[in-house]
């Protein structure tokens, strides 16, 4: 807690509080802390006078902003247009039943977070999973575990 | 200028859109997201017509009409592109009963199957008849949805107070996000994530309550679905009628529409067309109103107490005994209790059957005391809401402003916005407080002395905090600065002693104030009758110089008082601890005419609109009962006698108060009691009953008896909202339950109440906490 606010006042120091500046300085903090939670965002609303709402408002519309931290491993779903056709809301509910978290979220004891992509750039093997680096083609629930096994 | 519409010309002004162009001269473009009090949006695309020379399909509630525009609304194109636009909309919202084929007989026949948990089509729905959406799917003419339809499965947000969230039936229109941020100047809430994702409310899972929601009702009613329902209206239906009246529950009695059904209040709303109008009414008026007139606590028969315990009696038999017990009394030995919030008209009743007829000059109110005078005596200096607008600066102390004066913290809001430096001393995080330049904290402990220091600093430059200077700096810089003073000021010890040096401040520097109050008709009390002070009749009671208690909607007592008899008139029961000789069930607002003052002696009137409950009758009728029994004099107390007899200007006369000198030690927070407790007395009283424990969604809100802390605070001593405390300072412990909200700073504690004494002494008071299991 301490910790965090004296991170975010030092990020406060490279702008004003000028509303504007909301985009970069979430970016910032996304940066310096990982993902952007509500005691960030509640700082962010007393340096800027936005209210929470305004500013979660503004940083969920855009992808590039998390607001859970990463798990030791990241897991990405691919949603796309290919993938989709064959199944990848499938795989990605599945993940969300396995793990019990939603998309967006990290396990309790931060071994994966999950998230949806809309393409990995590998049509072909569709249905993808990405987990770090790793890509995952042709994937099916049944795979599921086994996959996940060497992530410790 | 002169555009065509349809082919039609007309003449309009310049700069408005289309949409409001044709409405004005009642060409219909069927809309959902415009919206009067808001800026266009654009967002439903119902409204999309074709303008010559422009390419595709402008909407017209984002398009600002242009000499010689040449204008189409309802071309064939247009009407089938709705269509498809209105049934994209549908495909996400619950709509088997707006394409059903047996409409019509179902919403005559099957009237009662409404109160469900979930809306899934419109005969479920709170909003059925009411409908924006509706109202468009007919004009449309829409018999079928060729999109799958999808339910969005969102759980229905039913657990905070006051109104009910189903955003399975939102269509996006976000007037709700609109009205909270532009018009009430809050931003609760906001559109989070994207496309389908996409759902409305405040960051992450925050709770409204916590985001800072006033529950003013804006959004509720001016969602053009069920979406928002009011909880208390839910399934009341469509209104019989609409009347104008003021609100009773604070002085600045704004106006307000009462909701009317089968001679039932079903419901208030601010002025104008109830869609329209996200209005300026704080939490009271819209929607705790309702709650009090037809609470089932309300006193409905006469009660005596014989000698076996507390009975009910016809009216004659109770007038007899009130008679009784005034004709054996002398005058001089009663002692009267008046509620601020009785009208002018019976007030002045009170007044002529008390002085002139029962004889005594014992006349008071639970709330005159010492604190109470020394603030409103500061009246002389006041201004009215409406000038605020003028002010160049703005001072407020010790505003609390939650589920408050919602028109004063508004136009705090909106001058803050367009520049105006506010400045907020206090305690406090309110609804205003994100508007603030600065927020100051005075030095716990050392209120007086902080506020010496900002009169210190006016006279002349010295080595006050950064903050203070500040402060001093624009005040004198401004040609028109206003000080607002909320009532949480009486409730300190030092009260008339800070009041006295914001006097000072205020005439050294030519500024103005604005006192805000709870109370309805103080100023007409005040004005009315010569009263005393609350502190001289207790003290006559303790020396036994009393007889007969005679209280009206008043409450000021913990325990009874050391009289022979007590007789309480009021629209709710008398407390048990009383032990009341007599109950008398009175009217109350909404079902008397009547009249309040305000703080300028301005005289606004409101109108009955419905009958009391049970046998209650008006104040003004009961004393012309008792009259008739005890038979002294003929005078007339009814509405249309004494209303006559009214003052057009009224001034006010305060009672004289014998100050004692301050026993209390006043120290600051130290090691053995680090924490600052204050203590606020619940302003949200009404007659002889607070509003929070009689409403339990504003007991949610405001909950009395209960430690509110920072959250900051509870985490580093590991409490949690529910856990309950030891609060202790040095001479005084007692156990609360615990309140985690950040409306208090870290280091302080809240507690409000509904006593007219404190627990602690002095307020604010140290203290430490302790867990109560540990
Ligand atoms: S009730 Fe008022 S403050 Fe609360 S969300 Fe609705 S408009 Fe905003
Ligand atoms: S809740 Fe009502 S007002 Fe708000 S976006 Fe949905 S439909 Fe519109
Ligand atoms: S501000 Fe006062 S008068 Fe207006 S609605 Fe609230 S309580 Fe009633
Ligand atoms: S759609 Fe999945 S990789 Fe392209
Ligand atoms: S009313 Fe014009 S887009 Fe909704």
């Amino acid at each position: 807690m301490e910790d965090l606010n004296i991170k975010i006042k030092e990020i406060f120091r490279n702008f004003s509080n000028d509303p504007g500046n909301l985009i970069p300085i979430l970016q910032k903090v996304q940066k310096e802390l990982g993902y952007i939670s509500l005691p960030a965002i509640e700082e962010i609303s007393c340096f800027l006078k936005l209210t929470e709402s305004e500013i979660y408002g503004v940083a969920s519309f855009y992808s590039q902003f998390r607001f859970n931290p990463r798990g030791r491993h990241s897991i990405t779903v691919c949603l796309g247009t290919a993938c989709h056709v064959r199944g990848g809301s499938i795989l990605m509910e599945a993940f969300e039943r396995d793990l019990e978290i939603k998309t967006g979220e990290c396990t309790l004891d931060k071994r994966f977070d999950l998230d949806g992509v809309a393409c990995l750039g590998c049509c072909a093997l569709a249905p993808v999973v990405k987990i770090d680096n790793d890509i995952y083609g042709n994937m099916s629930v049944i795979k599921l575990k086994e996959t996940l096994e060497p992530y410790e | 200028m002169k555009v065509t519409i349809d082919n039609q010309e007309i003449y309009v002004k310049e700069g408005i859109t289309i949409l409001d162009a044709a409405q004005e001269h009642n060409i219909y473009i069927p809309h959902l997201c415009s919206h009067l009090e808001l800026s266009p949006y654009g967002g439903c695309r119902l409204c999309i017509i074709e303008v010559e020379g422009m390419k595709g399909y402008p909407t017209a509630c984002t398009t600002k009409v242009e000499d010689k525009m040449v204008i189409r609304t309802h071309t064939k194109t247009l009407q089938q592109m709705r269509r498809e636009i209105l049934q994209l909309i549908l495909s996400e919202h619950p709509s088997a009963c707006l394409i059903c084929d047996e409409q019509e007989e179902c919403s005559s026949f099957q009237q009662t199957i409404r109160k469900v948990g979930a809306t899934t089509g419109c005969r479920w729905c709170p909003k059925d008849g009411d409908c924006e959406l509706q109202k468009v799917v007919d004009y449309l003419e829409i018999d079928k949805i060729t999109f799958p339809v999808y339910y969005r499965q969102l759980p229905i947000e039913n657990h905070e107070p006051f109104y009910d969230r189903d955003y399975n039936l939102c269509i996006y229109c976000a007037r709700c996000v609109r009205i909270c941020e532009e018009h009430r100047k809050s931003s609760v809430i906001s559109l989070r994530q994207r496309g389908r994702f996409s759902t409305i409310g405040p960051a992450f899972n925050m709770s409204h309550i916590d985001a800072g929601c006033e529950f003013c009702g804006a959004c509720v009613s001016v969602c053009p679905t069920g979406a928002l329902s009011e909880k208390g209206r839910k399934w009341g239906g469509i209104p019989d009628s609409y009347n104008a009246s003021i609100c009773p529950l604070c002085d600045l009695n704004c106006d307000i529409q009462v909701l009317m059904k089968k001679g039932k209040v079903i419901g208030t709303l601010p002025p104008g067309d109830p869609h329209q109008s996200g209005g300026e009414l704080c939490v009271k008026g819209r929607f705790c109103l309702t709650h009090i007139i037809n609470s089932p606590d309300r006193l409905k028969e006469p009660e005596y107490l014989f000698d076996e315990g507390i009975g009910i009696v016809s009216w004659d038999e109770a007038v007899k005994q009130a008679g009784k017990m005034l004709k054996d009394v002398n005058g001089k030995r009663v002692a009267v209790y008046l509620s601020p919030n009785l009208t002018l008209e019976e007030i002045l009743a009170a007044k002529l059957f008390f002085k002139d007829i029962i004889n005594t000059s014992n006349i008071t109110s639970s709330i005159l005391n010492s604190n109470l005078i020394s603030y409103i005596s500061l009246s002389e200096e006041s201004i009215s809401l409406k000038e605020i607008e003028k002010s160049d600066c703005i001072i407020s102390v010790f505003l609390n402003g939650n589920y408050n004066y919602a028109p004063l913290t508004l136009s705090i809001k909106q001058k803050a916005e367009k520049g105006t430096p506010y400045f907020q001393i206090g305690w406090i995080k309110d609804t205003t407080s994100r508007y603030a330049y600065q927020q100051i904290i005075p030095f716990p402990g050392r209120e007086k002395t902080f506020f010496n220091k900002i009169a210190q600093s006016i006279e002349n430059a010295d080595n006050s905090s950064p903050e203070i200077k500040e402060l001093v700096k624009k005040i004198k810089i401004s040609s028109n600065p206003i000080f607002i003073l909320g009532p949480d000021i009486m409730g300190l010890t030092e009260a008339d002693g800070i009041l006295k040096i914001i006097k000072k401040i205020i005439t050294l520097t030519g500024s103005k104030i604005f006192l805000t109050n709870p109370y309805s008709n103080l100023i007409g009390l005040l004005s009315l009758i010569d009263t005393k002070s609350n502190e001289e009749i207790n003290e006559l009671i303790s020396q036994k110089k009393i007889d007969l208690l005679y209280i009206i909607g008043d409450n000021p007592f913990q325990k009874r008082p050391p009289v022979n008899s007590i007789i309480c008139q009021s629209p709710f029961p008398a407390p048990d601890y009383l032990n009341a000789d007599l109950a008398l069930p009175s009217a109350m607002w909404g079902e008397i005419s009547g009249s309040f003052a305000d703080i300028k002696g301005n005289i606004k009137k409101f109108k009955a609109v419905t009958n009391p409950p049970g046998k209650a009758i008006q104040n003004n009728e009961i004393f012309d009962r008792i009259n008739k029994e005890i038979g002294k004099k003929d005078i007339k107390f009814t509405y249309k006698g004494i209303s006559k007899l009214i003052p057009k200007k009224l001034e006010m006369r305060f009672p004289f108060v014998k100050r004692k000198p301050l026993k209390a030690k006043i120290s600051p927070p130290n090691t053995s009691f680090p924490l600052l407790l204050i203590q606020e007395k619940n302003p949200h009283i009404f007659y002889n009953i607070s509003l929070s424990n009689n409403i339990r969604d504003m007991r949610e809100i405001v909950t009395e008896d209960a430690i509110i802390m920072n959250p900051t605070d509870a985490l580093k001593m590991e409490i949690q909202n529910g856990d309950s405390i030891f609060v202790k300072s040095d001479i005084y412990e007692k156990i609360y339950p615990i309140i985690v909200r950040k409306i208090i700073p870290q280091n302080f504690l809240l507690l409000i109440t509904s006593s007219r004494t404190f627990d602690f002494n002095p307020n604010p008071c140290p203290v430490h906490i302790r867990r109560n299991n540990v």
